[in-house]
């Protein structure tokens, strides 16, 4: 009987669409908040260093476990790339999969599989990643792994055709030919006014079939330089055993001319207010709403990423008691933050019962945001999101894998590695009154993007 | 901008390792191959402390002061199968249901306590186990064990909180029969585990409705004991401290013990047999094969786990390198043991393309006799061996993950230095135990194989793996398997005419109807709802098999819904799917309209029966052994007589009867010298071949396939 429930994400589909309620109480209104004195978690060991070739490398020294996580963050995302050119940073991320010098075509997996590990790699528009958590032991095979590729890629003819390929697929499958598969990337455009950031990441099709073996190899020696990376090892290593490693692998690596500098700046309105979307795959209209926000680590960032707990993060979320329990308009809601180094972004969307008068169900949530934005969260709501936000913080420190991803992430975006010991600090300082102005000030607004999916249906 | 770096570039030169830089770049043999590991860090798991409270309750506490969080299990060595034969999803109802409401919280006031503290409380049971899991930030640990506590304690199942639960187990239940990997279960643990409780994979609706607040209550008294119980601790907690307060909390727990139960072994197989569950229409055939194999507790556990690893436990091992690295039939391919308390099964598993189902079957068998026949290298050995030895600090590195790890220790009585000695055990597994137990519990020949696909497409691929075939729909009701295989042969049935049917939409009874037109095996018509209506342009009938689409409106938006139905004179059954995301297909069943068929070949009843008189050798299989009974009809018109004999008792016919094709018979036999009724329901394939179903009366052997041969 192991597997009577696993379909439970599929449950709580039908569960939505049946719009099923729970009796709603008063809570009893008990002080539970024992953290009057500010929440200290114990800081992480951090060490950096820059390599003469300008790798910079963060090390964290976590004995508890035999476990050690490298993470190779290049400060290359979606954000570089330039008209004509879109995809290449995500193409890319399979050609680093594709074989080196001294390793051939897929053995990159093979090799962390076979000594227990696990690895994989990502492409966001601000940076595309590299990982392995593997026992303590295997550290030397992950620096050769990652340090081959990153001196010997091999960018053929051959590789390049399979990879575009592949990831013209993977646009298939996951963009083209998906229920709603497009309406992130359309609402981006809407909100979004400079080209680094309106664009896709999947980047388009035709851009993908005009790369040739020239440009790759072009991108690859501007942006997979170690000049424009971070080195990020997390647990249980000697630390002169492991400078010595990768002065071993890395150091001899040559670096190239700084990449040119890019303009992510934005306008404070965005590009777009209203877009109809018709969708051939859609079963149901839906709808979503996108709105310009201040740049990740700001004040108002924070304060908004906390209003986006409030709004529509978890069962106890205001817009989800609102609309999927209370009124029942609603078959699935769902919030993003869009956190990026410059302008960002934060979208509400919903896919509301058939039959149900779409404007209404927006103006619900307009009415809420006006709500936080007059009147801004209660104390029980601070309670609980502070209480959340502590346990993700500690949460996200137990794994190697976890603390190596947080360190590169500061380490790149922000040159301090050690902010990951103050960040929960600052999220925490936030005040109910800075939580309101944001939301008053950023989400209150006529200045917002609204795109209305609207089924085509099947001609 | 350029000069500085021109700058850097000779602080490079001048600084990375003195003067031998040339030498450095010239030679880097050393990338070459991949470098040796480091000598391994020991991993030190101390062992936690552990005592018993004076009800019986066992508490185990280990340290972990790495983060200010805490972990709580509550696990119980009962589980699903310690259900009542009358009320199966008893313990799983009663395990969902304590948190829905306490004698002090309701269900709401429960779930927003915890979400204040920022924590995760949660129940669940699998066949073996039951557990209550809750975590949180140490800061909050008093207040989760209070509210653990509580819902173990003190639940009281209220009336309207079982209705919704039933409500939505019921519509999962439902859901679950248009998932392809629950039917392969389902069916895999019937046939592996016979009369064992491990062959129940799901409650029915049935069982559900049955539930009340009372049969809840009764049943958590019984299970919900401490001298049932373990409490396991891990976290950044002080045990003196933490001790009181268990003691505060559970301490008053009522004693109480659970006696151990013991159940029927798993049937001893005796053949290869080949089940398929027909999904019309499946792009995709979900295969299983699966034998019994060993329970948690056996000394081969880790020579199975190292053999699993080179088989097919991961994307290294040679049924994924075979089945999607080399021949591309699938996405993975996988194998596993699934090690229980009171036994254990060995699977392998893929969803492959329909049309390389009987492909990838070759392949599967070529891999499990290869390991079972052939030594594993050296270095593959090795390469499983370092896998799982690497992988385990990994799986203990949250706080979550070790808990899981002490938690499973606990319940299953592994030796106290379990994980203490885990990686040793590993490493000290030889390539001759290895096979050793390849041999023993991987037996191809004696396989059951399962398959969830389209069984027109699937069964001539496949029918030659195995003597003993039976074939279920998604229902799990039994076919009969001579209304398969027609599709490529036989003559499209007539489904002209007007057809009233019923679709079970949401529990609810909806009518629809369909005009067919015909012209050989192509099929255009028109589907009327109370949904609106639709255009049917391109479906068609293959033997007794109708398939299309119907563009219809429903409510304004376009939706395209698929038909499947298989027909039987003037009635239909099958599946309509909107293709809505989350919606299960919707069953259908219904009737030809009256004087509506345009042409009644197929449904002409024979003038004359058919004459079957003489000597038939009847084969079938039960209780796991090949049994032929010798039939001898006498025929009068259409009635049917005559006598029998077989290896288990001797008999008569009584009650047969012919109609067309459909020979319908009572045998009456002495069986092991008691007196047995066996139905027969057999399809004359020919006049001297029948097949059909043989269900013996009381036995509990449920509907049996088999074949007829009528001898010259």
């Amino acid at each position: 009987m192991n597997n009577r429930f696993i379909y439970s994400a599929a449950m709580v589909m039908i569960l939505l669409i049946f719009g099923i309620n729970t009796f709603a109480q008063k809570t009893n209104n008990k002080n539970m908040d024992k953290m009057s004195g500010n929440f200290q978690l114990p800081p992480l060991k951090i060490e950096q260093y820059t390599l003469d070739n300008g790798l910079r490398v963060v090390l964290n020294q976590d004995k508890s476990v035999p476990v050690v996580a490298v993470a190779v963050y290049y400060d290359v995302g979606s954000r570089n790339e330039r008209q004509g050119r879109t995809g290449f940073a995500h193409l890319f991320e399979h050609m680093m999969f594709q074989g080196s010098e001294n390793v051939k075509k897929a053995e990159h997996f093979q090799y962390i599989s076979k000594a227990g590990g696990t690895m994989n790699g990502t492409t966001s528009t601000e940076r595309t990643n590299y990982f392995e958590a593997v026992p303590a032991n295997q550290l030397p095979l992950t620096l050769w792994l990652e340090s081959d590729r990153m001196r010997s890629l091999a960018v053929t003819e051959e590789n390049l055709t399979n990879q575009r390929n592949a990831v013209q697929e993977e646009k298939r499958l996951n963009y083209d030919n998906q229920p709603y598969g497009e309406v992130f990337n359309t609402l981006n455009e809407m909100v979004y006014k400079n080209f680094s950031n309106s664009h896709s990441t999947i980047g388009s099709m035709k851009d993908l079939d005009d790369a040739t073996v020239e440009d790759i190899k072009e991108f690859f020696r501007i942006y997979y330089a170690p000049n424009n990376a971070v080195l990020s090892i997390s647990g249980a290593f000697d630390e002169k055993e492991v400078k010595q490693l990768v002065e071993k692998y890395f150091g001899t690596i040559k670096n190239q001319p700084k990449p040119e500098a890019i303009n992510v700046s934005e306008p404070k309105e965005v590009a777009e207010t209203y877009k109809k979307y018709e969708d051939k795959l859609a079963p149901f209209p839906a709808f979503l709403m996108g709105w310009k926000i201040p740049a990740r680590g700001t004040d108002e960032y924070n304060a908004l990423a906390l209003a986006g707990k409030l709004l529509f993060e978890g069962d106890s979320s205001r817009l989800y008691q609102k609309l999927v329990k209370g009124d029942e308009s609603v078959v699935q809601l769902f919030g993003i933050n869009d956190e990026r180094r410059g302008p960002s972004g934060i979208a509400i969307g919903a896919i509301p019962k058939p039959g149900q008068d779409l404007s209404k169900i927006r103006a619900a949530i307009m009415n809420e945001i006006k709500d936080l934005s007059q009147n801004g969260p209660t104390a029980e709501e601070m309670m609980k999101v502070k209480n959340q936000l502590i346990n993700d913080a500690v949460r996200s420190r137990q794994s190697s894998m976890s603390r190596a991803q947080q360190i590169a992430e500061f380490a790149l975006y922000d040159g301090d590695p050690t902010l990951i010991n103050s960040e929960l600090d600052k999220l925490l300082k936030i005040t109910p009154e800075q939580i309101k102005n944001a939301v008053n000030t950023f989400l209150n607004t006529e200045n917002r993007a609204l795109l209305d999916v609207v089924p085509a249906g099947q001609k | 901008m350029k000069k500085l770096i021109k700058l850097i570039s000779l602080v490079a030169i001048i600084s990375a390792f003195g003067t031998n830089i040339l030498a450095q770049n010239m030679n880097e043999d050393f990338r070459k191959t991949a470098p040796a590991p480091l000598a391994p860090v020991p991993f030190n798991i101390p062992k936690p402390f552990e005592t018993t409270l004076p009800n019986g309750l066992k508490v185990v506490i280990f340290e972990d002061k790495r983060l200010p969080l805490v972990s709580y299990r509550l696990a119980f060595p009962t589980g699903d199968i310690n259900d009542p034969k009358d009320n199966i999803g008893l313990t799983s109802a009663v395990t969902a249901m304590l948190n829905e409401g306490t004698k002090t919280r309701s269900s709401k006031q429960f779930s927003d306590e915890v979400e204040r503290l920022g924590a995760n409380v949660s129940a669940s049971s699998t066949s073996d186990n039951t557990i209550i899991a809750a975590s949180a930030l140490s800061l909050y640990g008093s207040d989760v064990l209070k509210l653990m506590t509580d819902m173990v304690l003190n639940p009281t199942f209220p009336e309207s909180e079982l209705k919704l639960y039933k409500q939505n187990t019921i519509e999962g239940l439902k859901f679950q029969r248009s998932q392809p990997g629950f039917l392969a279960d389902e069916q895999t643990a019937r046939i592996l585990y016979g009369s064992n409780p491990y062959s129940v994979t799901s409650p029915t609706a049935t069982d559900i409705e049955k539930l009340t607040p009372e049969k809840l209550s009764a049943f958590h008294k019984k299970m919900f004991v401490p001298g049932n119980a373990t409490l396991i601790v891990v976290g950044n907690v002080n045990r003196d401290n933490l001790l009181k307060e268990v003691k505060e909390s559970f301490g008053n727990w009522q004693k109480g013990t659970v006696a151990a139960m013991k159940f029927s072994a798993p049937p001893v197989r005796q053949a290869t047999t080949l089940t398929i569950v027909d999904r019309p229409g499946s792009a995709q055939s979900n295969i299983v094969l699966a034998n019994i194999a060993i329970d948690r507790a056996s000394p081969d556990y880790f020579p199975v786990l190292v053999m699993n690893q080179v088989l097919g436990a991961g994307a290294s091992a040679r049924l994924f390198m075979n089945l999607r690295e080399e021949k591309g039939y699938t996405y993975g391919a996988y194998s596993s043991f699934d090690t229980r308390r009171q036994a254990g099964s060995f699977e392998a598993t893929a969803e492959v393309r329909t049309t390389v189902t009987g492909d990838s079957l070759k392949e599967f068998f070529y891999e499990l006799n290869r390991i079972r026949d052939e030594k594993v290298p050296e270095q593959e050995l090795k390469d499983a061996k370092n896998f799982l030895t690497g992988v385990f600090p990994l799986r203990a590195e949250t706080q979550e993950g070790l808990t899981n790890l002490i938690t499973s220790q606990q319940l299953y009585n592994l030796p106290a230095d379990y994980l203490q000695t885990y990686r040793d055990k590993i490493s000290a597994v030889t390539p001759d135990e290895v096979a050793r137990v390849a041999k023993k519990y991987i037996t191809p020949d004696k396989t059951a194989i399962v398959i969830v696909g389209d069984a027109e497409e699937v069964l001539p691929q496949v029918k030659t793996y195995a003597k003993q075939i039976e074939i279920f729909n998604t229902e799990g009701a039994k076919q009969d398997i001579a209304n398969y295989g027609k599709a490529k042969s036989g003559e499209a049935v007539n489904v002209g005419g007007k057809w009233d049917l019923t679709i079970e939409a949401q529990g609810q009874k909806l009518p629809v109807s369909l005009e067919l037109m015909q012209d050989g095996n192509k099929v255009t018509g028109s589907l009327n709802s109370m949904l609106g209506k639709g255009e049917i342009t391109s479906a068609k009938v293959s033997g007794n098999k109708l398939s299309g689409t119907a563009s219809s409106e429903m409510q304004g938006q376009k939706v395209e819904l698929t038909i499947n139905g298989t027909v039987e004179g003037d009635t239909m059954k099958g599946t309509i799917n909107t293709g809505i995301p989350g919606f299960p297909p919707l069953p259908f069943e219904g009737k030809r309209a009256a004087g509506t068929v345009s042409n009644n070949e197929t449904t002409k009843p024979s003038t004359t029966a058919k004459n079957i008189a003489g000597n038939w050798k009847v084969e079938t299989f039960a209780g796991g052994q090949a049994v032929t009974v010798n039939v001898k009809f006498e025929q009068s018109g259409d009635k049917l007589s005559g006598t029998l004999s077989s290896d288990v008792g001797d008999g008569s016919v009584s009650e047969g009867k012919i109609s067309g094709d459909n020979v319908d018979a009572t045998l009456l036999l002495s069986f092991q010298g008691q007196p047995l009724t066996v139905i027969l329901k057999g399809k004359l394939e020919s006049d001297t071949k029948m097949s059909g179903t043989l269900t013996p009366e009381g036995l509990g052997l449920g509907d049996l396939s088999f074949t007829g041969t009528k001898e010259k």
